[in-house]
């Protein structure tokens, strides 16, 4: 839909016309991302009316101001690389790309925060912190990915939260842009401060703003955030190296760095891999931890390369992933990332690691620990690699995802790879043996405040046996029927489903004290006139969609079309 | 391929920009992490490898049609390929493939660019992408005393291309490159005002007739001459008669080297001796031509196929081009032979080097774009500490003259030319 002329002027007269663009030709590029297909039965979704440029909040203030003014729908994102970020509801809509919001505004090396607009990426935040001796959490999806886009946004799990916990509880205040236009600070211990205290005395502001699962664009648009950060023990640069003549891709580390050691052990079976990891994480030693399948493999350039050393190593490779084969259980070993500030403090986290490893009947093979692939692992699990979406073209983190205690998600872990496993014998999706349940624990916290459970399901969404089989899937992760008997909302790699296609509230709402009641009075009181998108948020009203029962069924392939 | 044959490709970008920035793995300083100028620059992601793949994906779907602003968005581009090389780090797609077929696309189909119609005019009638005389093209050997291919013959073709050939303040580089081999003893020859262009920046621009014209003429005449081997001091045109004469099936049957393989050659074998200390600290500009775009061509026909379930790979397995074949070490390893001088990498460099901004037909089309990519790669020779940043490619000497003219940047800009020549 095009905005009429008065519409788009007085957009246009908050940014100023090099920054706005409403040319079909820029709009169809903010409407393509991964993950599209699996929702919408496109790569497409709804072509956005417009696409503006901010520089600075006032001018985001004052372009939400018009949006209310028309009743033209917004939403925000800086890398855009989540089909959340990007999802409208109809095309009587604009996006606010941050991408001239980039600067790192301070790191604050005495009180561990640091100060950022949208567009600064993770890495590049890990980059400047290391200067300081500090370390921001890694990020599951890669990076590009905005640090405010992780923390005050989205949802998500990733390796380093064993030690600097989950994205939402790292906010510590953010200048934020409501959707009536105001622009609020919280976190500010009076006026005019800095943003420093994440909460003061009643309702928290800061849940308000993400909860659990972030507002995904529903709530308006963080222009700057405080965001906490931890010690890093290891040097201020760092450099991947490789051969010349060799891929890009082969570079690495040439060992763990100082500061820093890496161990992985091996265990029996998952059983006893979920247990061990337990033991882990709550002894309150590691920096990151991951399931080892990935991070200890040499990279390799592309998927030909893959398979050629897959099938040159098959028959190792089938005998160590099988735990029935008796070889080296990659699929049961885990990466463990200690930092250490003296030798003292390394020798009792390494000793107190290994204990624990032999407790549950761990193995340090060889192959796993020698130092290259200890660097490898180090490089994988603590900076933020990127999502692999080469193999098959897309993946779906199926993910319990709820934050809970350690037995019932060690319990829903084993009974998502089951369910996993049907649809990789049958193949759906990308399997690397029979015997490879790949299970990846994210504890938070050191196990303080729960973990997060997640099998990926690699599955290529142009072909529509696979496609079909991803849907099924998740359908089945979701559990209807309430058989895993699980507590919490699950959701698809930590992000709520695209709204209008999933109906996540409108079946678990009703099953958890009715939490989107909730939700949609905080956006009703945020958003009186709903303005900001809410597709990956609360929808204003249910919509009147096939039922199985009390289960709502899930509408895909409904994209606004041109 | 036509570029719908590259709908898997369009399909399968994910969006994660990694096109628009240099590896992770390689960022050195937060100051220079981008790799694409065109995004970089134009902000709109668009402009990025992945706003192409959409772009094309939409043309394809009907949803866009070639308009002006496509066309903005498809040429503000200099076709450098780091896009390419960044993109190939996590996936198996051709973005610099699929860019230039959609230029071929848009020539086609008449959707031209009218700063290319002129030099393209320039080029039918002349021979030559300069705008200029063909009758001049040998003047700046003038001079030399040079044997000239069409009353001799030589062991080796000197081919300067377009711009040494009609850029008068670059003469001196592309006669020193000359006067190099000449007083090595090398038996060579130029092509005087017979030279023509080489087919290349014109095949960027989308023209690829041009391309095969001038690839059938130029193997024609190596042909007739007994020179075994071709020597330019021009990148773009040694990627041209390495690479892209190889991708559309013609390639030369005969040696194709730049400047510095063979002065490499040279100084290995004892014929150039760099004695004369040069005390400066440079840092070397990697021609994209040179570097990424310089990877020999992999040709590649066969299928996709799938195995362990939905992992997608091809028989017989595909090559993909990932920059790692491109000539990265031999300048270096000259500028580094040279007494007194103190050498520093930037902190993008080789298979993820900036653009010095020129290629793909933006010199020529929006110059002030061009400066703007070339004065964004002067600033990082200067964050590194360099007085002299040096490259291998007249394209490359031109646009940062200009970038620092524009700028007022006062960093030296040499060709590894003009430094072995104070080395000697």
């Amino acid at each position: 839909m095009k905005l009429s002329n008065e519409e788009y002027k007085a957009l246009e007269a908050t940014v100023g016309p090099e920054y706005i663009s409403q040319e079909p030709v820029i709009m169809d590029t903010y409407n393509q991302v991964w993950g599209n297909k699996f929702f919408f039965d496109e790569k497409h979704s709804v072509r956005p009316a417009a696409v503006l440029l901010p520089a600075r909040p006032k001018e985001i203030s004052e372009a939400v101001r018009v949006c209310n003014r028309y009743r033209i729908l917004f939403k925000a994102f800086s890398s855009g690389f989540e089909y959340l970020s990007l999802s409208l509801m109809n095309s009587k809509s604009i996006l606010f790309d941050l991408r001239r919001m980039n600067r790192i505004v301070e790191i604050d090396e005495k009180n561990m925060r640091a100060v950022v607009e949208p567009y600064v990426s993770v890495y590049r935040l890990q980059m400047e912190a290391a200067k300081k001796g500090l370390f921001t959490g890694r990020i599951g999806v890669g990076y590009s990915a905005g640090v405010i886009a992780a923390e005050c946004c989205h949802h998500g799990c990733q390796h380093t939260m064993v030690f600097t916990s989950g994205y939402g509880r790292n906010v510590l205040g953010v200048e934020w842009v409501l959707p009536t236009g105001e622009i609020l600070n919280v976190g500010t211990g009076e006026a005019g401060s800095d943003l420093f205290s994440a909460d003061g005395p009643g309702f928290s502001l800061r849940g308000v703003l993400r909860g659990r699962t972030g507002a995904n664009g529903g709530h308006g648009v963080i222009t700057k955030a405080s965001v906490k950060l931890y010690p890093w023990y290891g040097p201020k640069q760092w450099d991947h190296k490789k051969q010349p003549g060799e891929a890009l891709s082969k570079g690495q580390l040439e060992s763990v760095p100082d500061g820093y050691k890496v161990f992985v052990p091996t265990f029996q079976n998952l059983d006893d891999t979920l247990s061990a990891s337990e033991d882990l994480c709550r002894a309150e030693i590691l920096c990151a931890f991951g399931i080892a399948i990935v991070g200890t493999n040499p990279y390799s350039e592309g998927n030909d390369e893959d398979w050629a050393m897959m099938q040159k190593t098959a028959e190792t490779r089938a005998r160590d992933i099988d735990p029935a084969g008796g070889g080296v259980s990659i699929a049961n070993s885990v990466v463990c990332v200690i930092g250490y500030q003296s030798p003292g403090e390394m020798e009792y986290k390494e000793k107190c690691l290994r204990k624990i490893a032999e407790q549950w009947g761990g193995t340090f093979y060889d192959n796993l620990n020698e130092p290259r692939a200890l660097a490898r692992a180090f490089a994988d699990i603590m900076w933020s690699s990127g999502v692999n979406l080469r193999a098959t073209g897309d993946f779906l983190p199926s993910s319990s995802s709820p934050d809970g205690s350690p037995e019932m998600l060690k319990r829903l872990a084993l009974q998502e790879a089951e369910i996993k496993r049907r649809y990789e014998q049958a193949g759906a999706f990308l399997t690397l043996g029979s015997g490879a349940r790949m299970v990846s624990w994210r504890p938070e916290e050191h196990l303080s405040i729960g973990a997060q459970g997640i099998s990926t399901a690699q599955y290529d969404p142009y072909d529509p046996a696979s496609l079909q089989a991803a849907r099924k899937f998740i359908n089945e992760i979701f559990d209807p029927r309430g058989q895993f008997n699980r507590y919490g909302v699950p959701s698809r790699g930590g992000c709520l489903q695209i709204e209008p296609v999933t109906h996540v509230h409108q079946n678990w709402g009703p099953r958890y004290d009715n939490y989107d009641m909730w939700l949609r009075k905080i956006k009703k009181m945020l958003d009186p006139n709903t303005v900001a998108d809410w597709t990956a948020y609360i929808p204003p009203e249910y919509p009147d969609s096939p039922k199985d029962g009390d289960y709502v069924l899930p509408s895909y392939g409904k994209a606004e079309q041109l | 391929m036509a570029w719908q044959d590259y709908t898997h490709d369009m399909q399968r970008c994910t969006r994660c920009s990694y096109c628009k920035w240099i590896p992770y793995r390689y960022m050195r300083d937060t100051g220079f992490m981008e790799g694409c100028p065109s995004v970089s620059r134009y902000l709109w992601h668009a402009y990025s490898a992945s706003g192409k793949f959409n772009m094309a994906y939409s043309l394809l779907q009907k949803r866009i049609e070639i308009d002006d602003i496509f066309l903005d968005v498809l040429y503000k581009c200099q076709m450098d390929g780091s896009c390419d090389i960044s993109c190939k780090v996590q996936q198996d797609i051709e973005p610099l493939q699929l860019m230039q077929e959609l230029r071929i696309k848009c020539v086609e189909d008449g959707q031209l660019v009218p700063a290319h119609m002129i030099v393209i005019d320039g080029l039918r009638k002349e021979d030559n992408m300069m705008q200029s005389k063909k009758q001049d093209r040998g003047r700046w050997v003038e001079g030399l005393g040079v044997k000239d291919f069409t009353s001799t013959t030589a062991e080796v073709i000197y081919h300067a291309g377009c711009r040494y050939s009609f850029d008068r303040d670059l003469w001196p580089v592309a006669r020193g490159g000359l006067q190099l081999l000449l007083d090595a003893g090398v038996d060579v020859g130029v092509m005087g005002v017979e030279e023509t262009c080489c087919g290349g920046r014109a095949y960027e621009l989308g023209y690829a007739g041009e391309l095969t014209k001038y690839a059938e003429h130029q193997i024609e005449t190596f042909r007739t001459t007994s020179a075994r081997t071709l020597v330019t001091p021009c990148s773009d045109c040694y990627a041209c008669f390495k690479v892209l004469y190889d991708k559309i099936g013609k390639k030369p049957d005969i040696e194709v080297l730049h400047i510095t393989h063979y002065l490499e050659r040279l100084i290995k074998e004892g014929k150039l001796r760099l004695k004369k200390k040069v005390p400066i600290k440079v840092t070397y500009h990697d021609p994209c031509h040179l570097g990424r775009l310089g990877e020999p061509w992999v040709h590649w026909q066969g299928k996709e196929y799938k195995v362990m379930g939905q992992m997608i790979v091809h028989d017989p397995p595909k090559k993909f081009r990932r920059g790692a074949g491109g000539v990265y070490e031999t300048p270096r390893n000259i500028i580094k032979s040279i007494p007194g001088l103190d050498f520093v990498e930037m902190y993008r460099s080789k298979e993820y080097a900036w653009c010095c901004g020129a290629g793909g037909g933006v010199i020529d089309a929006y110059p002030d774009y061009a400066a703007w990519t070339g004065a964004g790669r002067l600033k990082e020779a200067e964050a590194v500490g360099a007085e002299a940043i040096v490259s291998a490619c007249p394209w490359c000497k031109r646009n940062f003259l200009d970038a620092a003219g524009e700028t007022g940047n006062k960093i030296e800009v040499l060709d590894i030319i003009e430094l072995v020549q104070r080395a000697i």
